[in-house]
């Protein structure tokens, strides 16, 4: 099971609006996966549990310590969009496997 | 959501703000007048956003001003302003926004019925047409009818 973060400022808007859309995103292309929301810091120090971060691409620059730890970091620039969302699932997951 | 709004007075209208702090202030009003929020609420969110950058920008036009739960909010609820011209939270014409939508937050439960009808309504092209074009709370009823 893949296991993901979907981290914002305070991990109660944002965070969970990204976890909402990115979990139909993941079923329907039928992989599995746990997904945690949560704030920045809070991620920053879970992220070695973790192998996926989804964040708005404001909060990107927090994630290059995980991203040279070997953690996908994938930012959304519309967190509503469901074809971004796919689109990044597909090239920075799937396309990788 | 929107009837909500309505019912309890929880909106603003304003041409333009000279910056986005002042947006973010403007934004909590409706919270605050209602003692739902604490003025500091605008601040919270206003520290985030420099903390952090403008994550509450989540979709282009839209912004989510919001900062911890439980924290300078006693009362789990959304509140709606909208500018007439975009808010600048940076060069990047991206993170411009006219739609506000306030949460606040005690009740994870409620919270996230809130979100996801927040959800559903941005995702409405329509709806989001209508809330672009919305000048005052009339405009807004459109959108339950």
């Amino acid at each position: 099971m893949l296991k993901v973060i979907a981290a914002c400022g305070s991990g109660m808007g944002s965070s969970q609006i990204i976890k909402m859309k990115i979990d139909k995103a993941f079923k329907s292309f039928g992989i599995d996966v746990s997904i945690h929301h949560c704030s920045v810091g809070e991620a920053k120090t879970q992220i070695n549990n973790y192998d996926v971060v989804f964040c708005s691409a404001a909060l990107e620059s927090n994630f290059k310590s995980a991203k040279e730890k070997g953690k996908t970091v994938i930012p959304l620039r519309n967190v509503l969009s469901e074809a971004e969302i796919k689109e990044k699932i597909q090239s920075h997951i799937i396309d990788k496997q | 959501m929107i009837k909500k709004i309505l019912d309890k007075g929880r909106y603003c209208f304003h041409e333009s703000f000279d910056s986005w702090e002042e947006a973010i202030r403007a934004s909590v009003v409706p919270l605050v007048v209602e003692g739902i929020a604490d003025v500091n609420y605008g601040e919270d969110i206003i520290n985030a956003v420099k903390e952090y950058g403008p994550y509450i920008v989540i979709a282009p036009d839209v912004c989510i001003p919001h900062a911890k739960e439980g924290k300078n909010v006693s009362e789990t609820a959304i509140s709606f302003m909208k500018t007439e011209k975009p808010v600048q939270f940076s060069d990047n014409p991206e993170e411009n926004a006219n739609l506000f939508f306030v949460l606040a937050s005690t009740d994870n439960e409620q919270h996230l019925e809130n979100l996801m009808a927040l959800v559903d309504l941005l995702d409405d092209p329509a709806k989001k047409d209508l809330l672009m074009a919305a000048k005052c709370p009339e405009d807004l009823r459109k959108l339950i009818d």
